[in-house]
């Protein structure tokens, strides 16, 4: 039975060595096991800080962090097995020859027995869709490719949680799609933490953390978020292009997610109009 | 400055098994004061490409002019004043003291006296929307801020032409907005400027043309309407939008940037 508490933060406070303000300050939040949490906020807004903090490569000045029930700063290896985490760079991961092998290094690491590793990388190849691909140089793989490598090399540690730290920030539009695809599926299965820029990422996240200037400043279902101009402005935020011209033409309640779907609301109100003449 | 490149190829690791065609016969300019978009997937050859521009990279074979000149018989350091690149995450190259001192590098390298590199600093950094942070530790900026600086300190050489290479990436959307007004600023100023990026819906908003590339040849080039209009996989959501409309028989023409867009779409809504 797995904690019902996957992530919870009480008053978390880090300044960087030499830093005048806090870079994070008193932030409070759970996220339950299972959840899809997004943070979003801007550049220096303290995303990055909490990531560190929640993995332990920073340790929290004051206040706590616990990573279903362990402290990271004194039980850095509980939390590290629990957690794995995906960055921006898919280049900065990869290190071995092979696909097989970049994903069976971490369990090497581990002293993981041979024939176990064989399978846990086998199911983690196939959970980010890339069968086939496992005498393949790395390489050689487009970006939305590598990034699923990276993935699959933090699914082979059977992590409870995962970190996604703007993991689509230096993918084109189908490499973006190709990973997005891969987390989405993980929901339910794991609890995962999504730092990104884009909102259209965070449409399905059960709730969406706001932070700005080193303080979490809301904590609110994505809908809520999209549909307060306030909010985004004063955080720096920026709707996606698509809800920004169905918010400029009155068709925010379309919540359009393709162009499709916006192109179909215009014409039912064009149509309306024209009925009502 | 006009800038021509004329079928470049180029081959990284020739002669070995991991020889690859990164370049396989590029034509292309950049006329004066204009921007170009150059889009294009992971692996298509952008960042290979814009790297020819200054020669930081040699070609296998073809040819880069400048003002018609043949850029291989001008100077390296001039060719690189002339055309600054500013390369992906170009942060991670910041390394003074202080903001201004950073800056304040290129320009001394170029044997200014101290008052001309304090005026072309204090420009560049105001141009960059970075001037008040000038006496801070880069290193205690954030990643917009930083991103800033780095640019400031390309622009204090004075180019004639800025290449920028994915300057986007990362950054949160109020520092996106403030990146492509500098370019829009630069281009007032006579500036060429060269946008690479895998965000199409940024590059529609300032772009004056759009080259598509794809495994290291030019697939498209072209107004934005002509090039995205034609290559859907390519386009922003103003253009998927306008083609899903179309499909349904509401033809209102070919609108790309976002406000010309949503007058189109307004003016049918409204009636």
């Amino acid at each position: 039975m797995p904690d019902p508490v996957s992530i919870s933060c009480e008053g978390l406070t880090y300044s960087y060595p030499g830093g005048t303000e806090p870079a994070l300050s008193s932030v409070s939040f759970e996220v339950r096991t299972g959840e899809y949490v997004g943070v979003v906020g801007p550049n220096g807004g303290g995303k990055s800080t909490l990531l560190r903090l929640l993995n332990g490569l920073l340790a929290a000045d004051s206040g706590t962090v616990r990573i279903a029930g362990h402290d990271p700063a004194t039980e850095p290896f509980e939390v590290r097995r629990r957690v794995g985490m995906l960055f921006q760079n898919p280049e900065n991961g990869l290190v071995a020859p092979f696909v097989e092998d970049d994903v069976a290094f971490g369990l090497e690491n581990l002293g993981v027995p041979r024939e176990e590793m064989r399978v846990r990388v086998r199911e983690a190849i196939r959970s980010v869709g890339l069968v086939g691909y496992e005498r393949r140089e790395p390489h050689t793989l487009s970006g939305g490719e590598k990034q699923r490598v990276a993935l699959a090399g933090l699914l082979a540690l059977e992590p409870e949680i995962l970190l996604l730290d703007e993991p689509t920030s230096m993918l084109d539009a189908a490499g973006r799609r190709e990973v997005l695809d891969r987390t989405q599926g993980l929901r339910g299965g794991k609890t995962i933490l999504h730092v990104t820029h884009h909102l259209e990422e965070l449409l399905d996240a059960d709730r969406v953390l706001v932070m700005n200037g080193g303080g979490l400043v809301a904590d609110v279902p994505p809908g809520d978020l999209v549909s307060d101009p306030d909010l985004l402005e004063k955080n720096h935020l920026a709707l996606p292009p698509l809800l920004r011209l169905a918010a400029g033409l009155g068709l925010e309640a379309a919540r359009p997610r393709t162009p499709e779907d916006l192109a179909r609301a215009i014409r039912e109100k064009a149509r309306g109009r024209a009925g009502t003449r | 400055m006009r800038l021509e490149l004329r079928n470049i190829r180029h081959v990284y690791s020739p002669g070995t098994p991991f020889e690859v065609e990164a370049l396989r016969g590029v034509s292309l300019s950049v006329e004066p004061g204009e921007v170009l978009g150059i889009l294009g997937g992971t692996g298509s050859g952008k960042s290979t490409l814009v790297q020819h521009m200054n020669l930081l990279l040699e070609p296998a074979s073809g040819d880069v002019l400048v003002d018609g000149v043949d850029a291989a018989t001008l100077k390296r350091s001039e060719l690189r004043r002339r055309i600054g690149l500013v390369f992906q995450f170009p942060e991670a190259a910041l390394f003074a003291p202080t903001v201004a001192e950073d800056v304040a590098f290129a320009p001394r390298r170029l044997g200014l006296n101290e008052g001309e590199i304090e005026d072309r600093v204090r420009e560049s950094l105001v141009l960059a929307g970075a001037d008040h942070l000038k006496d801070r530790s880069p290193f205690a900026l954030s990643g917009g801020e930083q991103r800033r600086v780095a640019i400031a300190g390309v622009l204090a050489m004075g180019p004639e032409m800025l290449v920028l290479d994915e300057p986007t990436s990362g950054l949160d959307p109020a520092s996106r907005q403030g990146l492509l007004r500098l370019i829009q600023t630069l281009q007032d100023t006579g500036t060429s400027v060269v946008l690479v990026s895998h965000n199409t819906d940024e590059i529609a908003e300032v772009a004056d043309r759009i080259c598509i590339l794809e495994g290291g040849e030019v697939r498209a080039i072209g107004s934005p309407a002509e090039v995205f209009y034609t290559h859907p996989e390519f386009a922003p959501a103003t253009v998927l939008t306008v083609t899903a409309l179309d499909e349904i028989g509401w033809d209102i023409g070919q609108p790309v940037r976002f406000g010309e867009t949503l007058r189109a779409l307004g003016d049918l809504v409204e009636g």
